[in-house]
């Protein structure tokens, strides 16, 4: 390496520790999506602020060096004269791809792994999946809530298996809580998307699909649907989930218990096939 | 300047760009021409396909003003009159002759709905429809209108008219309809016309609701009534101005 070389190297190498420095120490103050209401979630969001810092340098370097090229790298004159060709060099190709794939598969293990926990930090091996009519909330039995969610066009209801299977048209939940949520749907494809919450899974008619979260904050959540179904798609949306105290939840179920006395709802199921599928024709 | 780029072995050379000469086709002219045409014809076609499908939209009915109590009935702000038909062919209250789809089921006359804020609206739905029944029997409840109830006047088994105030329908099946307003949280089930009812009959529904503040509510009907296609949920349940529409609260 010569002198204009090792010049140029230094400079772009003490340019960018310095800005990816910067860029790091700004990206630990930026609070990320979505949020800390359940564990889940903010795993999730730990997980960005990770991918986040990890990018920075990775960013940093490349506008750097693309920056540092066109300005400092600018042919001069007025003539055009045709550039050096390029040739390979082994040993930059060689470390380009392992600091990547070192990168990529560190990031995949840490995602597997947050995947993983999601699931298994949730102990549900008392979970009832049959109608109990018992209120396990507040007892000492680890708080599982089963709540499922009914995918329809175009609105999400939701039962409380652990509750009679009493139906409502607004999520509910119990603060410090481990949920199990089933979602299906009555005619096609739906997905609920409970954002603030972290998690999202699809609603097909006949299968129970199961996802888990812990509840960790009170406060309110928006529901969507993240599936074109139809042309009120868009509007398949609730502002009104809310996680709620232990005792402000045991007093809304209690109600609501109360309001569906007199429905006539289908036994609680994993799935419901109701008639008609198909009217007139 | 190359020795700068440390990442370049220097070497002395220069390019040589490579001269094409593509021979032209006599007829290329004529031929462009043609594509051009094609393309632009097609276009056209397919943005006045889209503008004509953006620009339909079903006509704003504004409610009758304030109206005292009658009967049994309280004051209210606005009243709207609908009627819920099996096709469209066959409406008694409100026919709509140039209807596009007149077999179709739908609300009537229209489907855009203008209130005032913050007050009782009143509703009254003439129901000629036979019942479809609900795919989710949650829905056969009334809810989020003011007593809890809703009043209708039908037919029994025998085809003798009935009149009461009831909170849910008696069966889920028996729903042909629902006037459903999610973010208002109201929904009230319209039961089917018994089949022993004379012909021409209807059953009609009345309910109360309150609006809060202004805004562009949606409303839908919650039973898949879309006679023929896949699921019951096709056609009218997918085309404004039939099954579902808007609630301008002004």
């Amino acid at each position: 390496m010569n002198g204009p070389s090792r010049i140029h190297t230094l400079r772009l190498l003490v340019a960018w520790a310095v800005l990816s420095v910067i860029g790091i120490v700004i990206a630990l103050f930026i609070r990320l999506p979505p949020g800390d209401q359940s564990r889940q979630a903010g795993d999730e969001s730990s997980l960005l602020q990770l991918m986040l810092i990890l990018s920075v340098p990775v960013f940093v370097g490349v506008c750097l060096f693309i920056l540092y090229a066109a300005f400092v790298f600018r042919q001069q004159g007025k003539g055009l004269v045709d550039g050096p060709p390029s040739y390979g060099n082994f040993r930059i190709q060689v470390a380009w791809v392992a600091v990547t794939a070192v990168v990529v598969f560190f990031l995949a293990g840490v995602g597997i792994a947050g995947l993983n926990g999601a699931a298994q930090a949730t102990n549900f091996s008392t979970s009832r999946l049959a109608t109990s009519g018992t209120a396990p909330v507040g007892s000492s039995a680890g708080h599982q809530v089963q709540v499922q969610v009914i995918g329809q066009q175009w609105y999400f209801t939701y039962r409380y298996a652990d509750y009679g299977g009493a139906e409502s048209l607004h999520l509910v939940l119990p603060v410090d809580a481990n949920i199990e949520i089933h979602v299906t749907s009555t005619d096609i494809l739906h997905s609920f998307w409970a954002y603030e919450l972290g998690i999202k899974a699809d609603a097909n008619p006949g299968v129970d699909n199961i996802i888990y979260v812990t509840t960790m904050h009170t406060g309110s959540f928006t529901v969507r649907c993240a599936e074109l179904c139809g042309i009120w798609h868009g509007n398949m949306f609730d502002t009104s989930g809310k996680v709620v105290s232990q005792d402000e939840f045991a007093t809304w179920i209690a109600q609501l218990q109360k309001d569906n006395a007199d429905l006539k709802l289908p036994p609680y199921a994993p799935a419901y096939f109701p008639s008609p599928r198909v009217k007139g024709a | 300047m190359r020795k700068y780029l440390f990442i370049y072995k220097p070497t002395p050379g220069c390019y040589v760009r490579n001269k094409v000469e593509a021979q032209r086709s006599p007829n290329v002219g004529r031929r462009l021409v043609v594509v051009l045409l094609g393309a632009a014809a097609l276009i056209a076609l397919v943005a006045g396909f889209i503008t004509g499908f953006a620009l339909k939209f079903p006509p704003t009915l504004t409610a009758s003003p304030a109206r005292l109590a009658q009967g049994n009935q309280p004051a209210q702000n606005a009243f709207i009159h609908l009627e819920t038909v099996a096709s469209v062919d066959t409406a008694i209250t409100f026919p709509r002759p140039d209807d596009p789809h007149p077999s179709w089921v739908s609300y009537l006359p229209t489907t855009t709905f203008k209130v005032p804020a913050n007050s009782v609206v009143t509703m009254q739905i003439d129901q000629e429809d036979t019942p479809s029944g609900l795919r989710n029997p949650f829905w056969a409840n009334a809810q989020g209108i003011i007593g809890g109830k809703f009043h209708m006047t039908y037919f029994d088994d025998k085809g003798n008219p009935q009149a009461g105030d009831f909170s849910a329908l008696d069966d889920p099946a028996n729903a042909a309809h629902t006037f459903g307003i999610p973010d208002l949280g109201v929904f009230v089930p319209l039961e089917g016309l018994n089949a022993a009812a004379p012909p021409g009959s209807m059953n009609v529904i009345t309910f109360s609701f309150r609006t809060g503040k202004p805004g562009i509510y949606r409303w839908q009907c919650f039973v898949p009534c879309g006679a023929g296609t896949i699921y019951g949920n096709g056609g009218p349940m997918q085309t404004l101005g039939y099954m579902s529409g808007f609630l301008v609260v002004q």
